[in-house]
């Protein structure tokens, strides 16, 4: 447990360091402005994986817990939300995720070989798929908001 | 998968080379095609994933780095699931007023089985079918498929190539379609924000930062639905394949491929394994009755 906690926080000093790196050169916000909320986001993340380990049952997923603690501390009830608020606020949703969709790459390239194996039909219904699932949702809660006056 | 942590903070290589992607990508910028109506959005999280593919078949990265490199998409992954509940916060008012909708557009994901489902089997695919279009294939549906049919059956062939398509090219696809999507047809931004929980972390950052860049005033409610719809699709997801994906694609594959047998019998030529496949399934249900 313990090896695997610092373990843990190494790893999230290297990704916060390229989200940090990021952020400034595509979105200019300077790194020390932005260390306090890669701080916040890195330490949310850390407790929610802790707290999966803790507890016995494993039924919920750890980013389960991330999520749910990242929307308590930052709920305008909670004492020192709006600090949470503003610090993270400057680390740019985007910075994140190309870090993401690197690392994300290299781990795809070992499936490209059977990627290129498969048929003309599978990559047609394939995009059906990811087209159904993203347009279903969308229309559905297109319709929702609507019926609430809300868009 | 947190397990498997043990010295990859070691690997400095790796996060060199990502390290090396991510300033190349976040240099070339944003960049927007018009297509049409609407717009492609071009984003460095697109150039890094291509980017990230290419430099596998270098010398720069062996096979053991790129299994590394899943772990590491898992941890940065986490960084972004707090971003979303850090905006979900101070969105709560908005979120409880939206409740409905967001949980409603989770029954949405099954447009994907009336949509793809009728055009595998108009391609002629067979039992395949199911297991490719009952869901978007990741893993939790990769292993509910494998208890239910095994995976060296027709439905098991099926969601393992719609999982290799997902992980290749889902991110990619999903990244392009978004912005265009949101700027070409009347619906709303926050409407497609809800539409990115669509149970892959990587798909629903590449589907959310075209959402973002395109309607830049809107940013913070379009990502705290986001991550409200991908929390919830990440707990919902597996259950709702289960007890509605699922038998909905089974019995809808009854019901198309009942109507064609009669319009187009050639197909059934296509693939023998299938057809007996089918003939066994067939006798069943009739010892059965």
């Amino acid at each position: 447990m313990l090896k695997n906690i610092q373990e843990w926080v190494l790893l999230f000093v290297i990704v916060s360091f390229m989200v940090i790196i990021g952020n400034w050169i595509g979105y200019d916000v300077m790194p020390l402005e932005a260390l306090p909320g890669i701080l916040a986001l890195a330490s949310i993340s850390f407790l929610g994986l802790i707290i999966h380990r803790v507890i016995p049952y494993k039924g919920i997923p750890s980013i389960a817990y991330i999520g749910i603690l990242a929307f308590i501390l930052s709920m305008p009830a909670v004492p020192g939300s709006e600090k949470i608020v503003e610090w993270t606020g400057k680390v740019n949703l985007l910075a994140i995720a190309t870090p993401i969709l690197a690392y994300a790459g290299i781990s795809i390239g070992r499936s490209w070989t059977d990627f290129a194996k498969l048929g003309w039909k599978t990559v047609i219904v394939g995009m059906f798929v990811l087209l159904g699932t993203f347009l279903g949702s969308a229309i559905v809660a297109e319709i929702i908001l609507r019926m609430q006056g809300i868009i | 998968m947190e397990g498997n942590a043990a010295g990859l903070w070691k690997d400095w290589k790796l996060h060199v080379l990502v390290l090396a992607i991510v300033c190349v990508t976040e240099l070339i910028g944003q960049h927007s095609i018009s297509v049409g109506v609407g717009i492609i959005l071009l984003l460095p999280m697109l150039y890094a994933v291509i980017i990230g593919i290419a430099v596998y078949f270098t010398p720069l990265v062996t096979k053991k780095q790129s299994e590394k490199a899943e772990t590491l998409v898992y941890i940065t992954l986490t960084l972004l699931i707090a971003k979303f509940g850090v905006q979900a916060g101070p969105a709560l008012p908005q979120l409880i007023e939206a409740g409905p909708a967001l949980i409603l557009q989770e029954i949405g994901n099954l447009g994907t089985i009336l949509i793809a489902l009728p055009v595998a089997i108009l391609l002629g695919l067979k039992r395949e079918s199911i297991g490719m279009t009952h869901s978007i294939g990741r893993e939790p549906n990769l292993a509910l498929i494998t208890d239910k049919f095994g995976l060296s059956s027709p439905e098991g062939r099926g969601v393992m190539s719609m999982y290799i398509f997902g992980t290749v090219f889902g991110s990619i696809f999903l990244g392009l379609i978004s912005g265009f999507l949101a700027t070409a047809t009347p619906l709303h931004p926050y409407s497609f924000a809800m539409a990115t929980g669509v149970g892959s972390g990587s798909m629903a950052a590449a589907s959310l930062g075209p959402l973002v860049a395109a309607f830049p005033d809107m940013a913070d409610t379009i990502t705290a639905f986001s991550g409200a719809s991908n929390l919830l699709t990440s707990v919902t997801g597996l259950y709702a394949s289960i007890f509605i994906g699922l038998p909905l694609t089974e019995k809808l594959y009854k019901v198309l491929t009942k109507r064609k047998n009669y319009s187009e019998p050639e197909i059934e030529m296509e693939s023998t394994i299938v057809i007996t496949e089918e003939v066994k399934e067939e006798s069943k249900t009739k010892v059965v009755k």
